[in-house]
């Protein structure tokens, strides 16, 4: 979805802000700040991967596809709790990322909730190995009083594999 | 430079069983196989779920050869190889769809998807001994065993039923799980890793991994309010099997889900009452309470652990290199609410992105990280060597593997080990 929706709400917020919030978000995964990163979601947030064969689908579809990623915010939250453990071997030690955001859009506004739209190509090395994601990033945005939040947030890869990449065991 | 002999130790009397790990980095060894294995093996392509009209297609790779896995216009599941007669080009450039003719975009020849060449342009230059009937798609040989699609491209392979010998039982437990069919649900996890493909088929019926890869994983089933079953796998409850030819299980009773409501819970007992109308108490108890790791030599996984059924093959690019394609499989008959349960615990666990296949690929990473030391030659395959019953955390299911790819590349024949398959197993306490 990359058409900018007229709604007829105002736009309560400018690119410059979503922007800056998306920066933040990125730094705060960049410097593995996780629990922070965790409070920026809704208690109803989903964090979200489509198959790389479905980048297209629709959230109503989540039920019938297999998914990389679909998680409600209490499986979220055991994802931040389990990668900080020294067990999560897949990230210990830890992989060094950087995140890249681009092309940052506000695709429209209802309600309390802002859609924006964001290029992503996210480098991550670990073990000798330098690979790099790349994609769209779709976000529902919630006004909160202490700021935005996230109340969706999908991650769709360009890539039709993850070769060479073989896991998103960071937050993509 | 000299295939390594042996390649195996397989010693019965002292209870001893080596792997070379030349096995894993040589690049003749992956020669080899290519040639005896992959060329000669029957090789899952797909589910016939897959295609679930006439004129359905997907296009993928199977044994490193581009496929067009195909319904035919008649309802004929066929694999066409993806390379057309005149000079090679693929045919089909979709990775999906319906059409009941491949025009070659290079010069226009056109093949019915029977396989058949039927237009050629200009198809009056050529000779009298020109014969476009013997110019079809390249077919191997394919059968279906309850809708799982295999392909050879030997013509000396067994019929697939004999093939498959008891892993045949198997692929019934996970057909018999609904009336109207299992479907393999939208969404294909395509990933890699940098290890050999031999050790992701170890690690797909490992036991002895669990507590320790996985630990993370069990935690996050006791903070979600489940019971993890790790401990029991330690106590010896289990079984590893050969089932023949070189493929193997491994069954354990059931684990938890970390996703579980009461009323998905009400839900699984109905269609547990369900399998019971349908099959009997014992049957069902085997399909609904027990879980099983199974391995379909040389390169296809099938893992059913109550919450979800994942289908993986795994094909070597390079000796350290593997291409991994997982889907998930679920009875086509159930709610809305149990698919969503199957997936939501499914992907939380498998995939490159889930929770714990990822630890699983880091550890076969370090391992062929580890084979860069020449001076260590062997690796240890021993565990529980001899027992009639071993239980999953010993090793058998991956000495069964071994002795078959050994026969294949060297010609040696083995004995096989433990007990044969019966259905006795359903779970219980030993």
């Amino acid at each position: 979805m990359t058409d900018v929706r007229h709604e007829p709400a105002t736009l309560a917020v400018t690119r410059a802000e979503v922007e800056d919030f998306l920066y933040h978000e990125a730094a705060l995964l960049d410097e593995w700040r996780l629990e922070e990163w965790l409070d920026l979601f809704t208690p109803d947030a989903v964090y979200e991967i489509p198959a790389t064969d479905l980048p297209g689908h629709v959230e109503s579809d989540a039920s019938r596809t297999y998914a990389l990623v679909y998680e409600h915010r209490t499986l979220l939250e055991q994802r931040v709790i389990r990668l900080k453990k020294p067990t999560a071997h897949a990230e210990f030690p830890h992989s060094r990322t950087r995140r890249l955001l681009a092309n940052v859009r506000i695709l429209g506004a209802a309600g309390d909730e802002v859609m924006a739209s964001a290029n992503f190509i996210v480098f991550r090395g670990r073990n000798g190995r330098d690979v790099f994601y790349v994609g769209r990033y779709e976000y529902v945005l919630r006004h909160a009083p202490d700021g935005l939040k996230i109340r969706h947030r999908k991650a769709v890869l360009d890539q039709a594999s993850l070769d060479p990449h073989g896991k998103i065991s960071i937050i993509l | 430079m000299a295939i390594q002999s042996p390649l195996i130790i397989d010693d019965r009397e002292r209870g001893l069983f080596r792997v070379h790990r030349s096995a894993f980095t040589s690049e003749e060894i992956l020669a080899l196989e290519r040639e005896k294995i992959f060329s000669k093996a029957w090789l899952y392509v797909g589910h016939e779920s897959e295609l679930p009209k006439p004129n359905d297609f997907v296009t993928r790779g199977v044994g490193g050869r581009p496929v067009i896995f195909i319904r035919d216009r008649d309802g004929r599941i066929r694999v066409l190889l993806n390379t057309c007669r005149h000079r090679g080009a693929e045919v089909c450039r979709l990775s999906s769809g319906n059409s009941k003719v491949f025009a070659c975009f290079y010069h226009g020849w056109a093949y019915d998807n029977t396989g058949r060449l039927v237009s050629v342009p200009d198809g009056d230059a050529y000779s009298a001994s020109f014969d476009r009937g013997q110019l079809g798609l390249y077919q191997p040989r394919v059968e279906s065993y309850r809708d799982f699609v295999f392909a050879t491209f030997s013509d000396e392979a067994p019929a697939l039923v004999d093939y498959l010998a008891d892993a045949r039982y198997f692929l019934d437990i996970i057909a018999d799980q609904s009336a109207s069919g299992m479907e393999i649900v939208a969404g294909t996890h395509y990933y890699s890793m940098n290890a050999n493909w031999k050790l992701l088929m170890e690690n797909s019926v490992d036991g002895y991994h669990a507590l320790t890869v996985h630990q993370t994983y069990f935690e996050m089933m006791m903070n979600l309010g489940t019971t993890p079953p790790g401990i029991d796998g330690q106590r010896g409850i289990g079984r590893g099997i050969d089932l023949g030819n070189g493929h193997a299980v491994a069954m354990n009773p059931e684990l938890g889900s970390p996703i579980m409501s009461p009323d998905i819970l009400a839900e699984k007992q109905r269609w547990r009452a369900s399998l019971v109308e349908r099959f009997g108490e014992e049957h069902a108890t085997l399909i609904a309470n027990v879980t099983r790791n199974m391995d379909i030599f040389p390169n296809f996984a099938v893992v059913d652990l109550g919450f979800g059924i994942q289908v993986r093959t795994m094909f070597p690019t390079a000796p350290g290199h593997t291409q991994i394609v997982g889907w998930q499989l679920v009875p086509g008959d159930v709610s809305d609410a149990h698919r969503t349960y199957r997936l939501d615990n499914s992907l939380t666990f498998w995939g490159p992105a889930g929770m714990a296949t990822p630890d699983d690929v880091e550890g076969l990473e370090q391992c062929q990280r580890g084979f860069a030391v020449k001076e260590v030659e062997w690796s240890d395959i021993s565990r529980g060597m001899g027992r009639d019953m071993p239980p999953i955390v010993d090793e058998l299911q991956m000495r069964v593997f071994w002795r078959e790819w050994n026969a294949r590349l060297t010609g040696e024949s083995y004995q096989r080990e433990g007990a044969p398959h019966d259905s006795s197993y359903l779970g219980a306490a030993t």
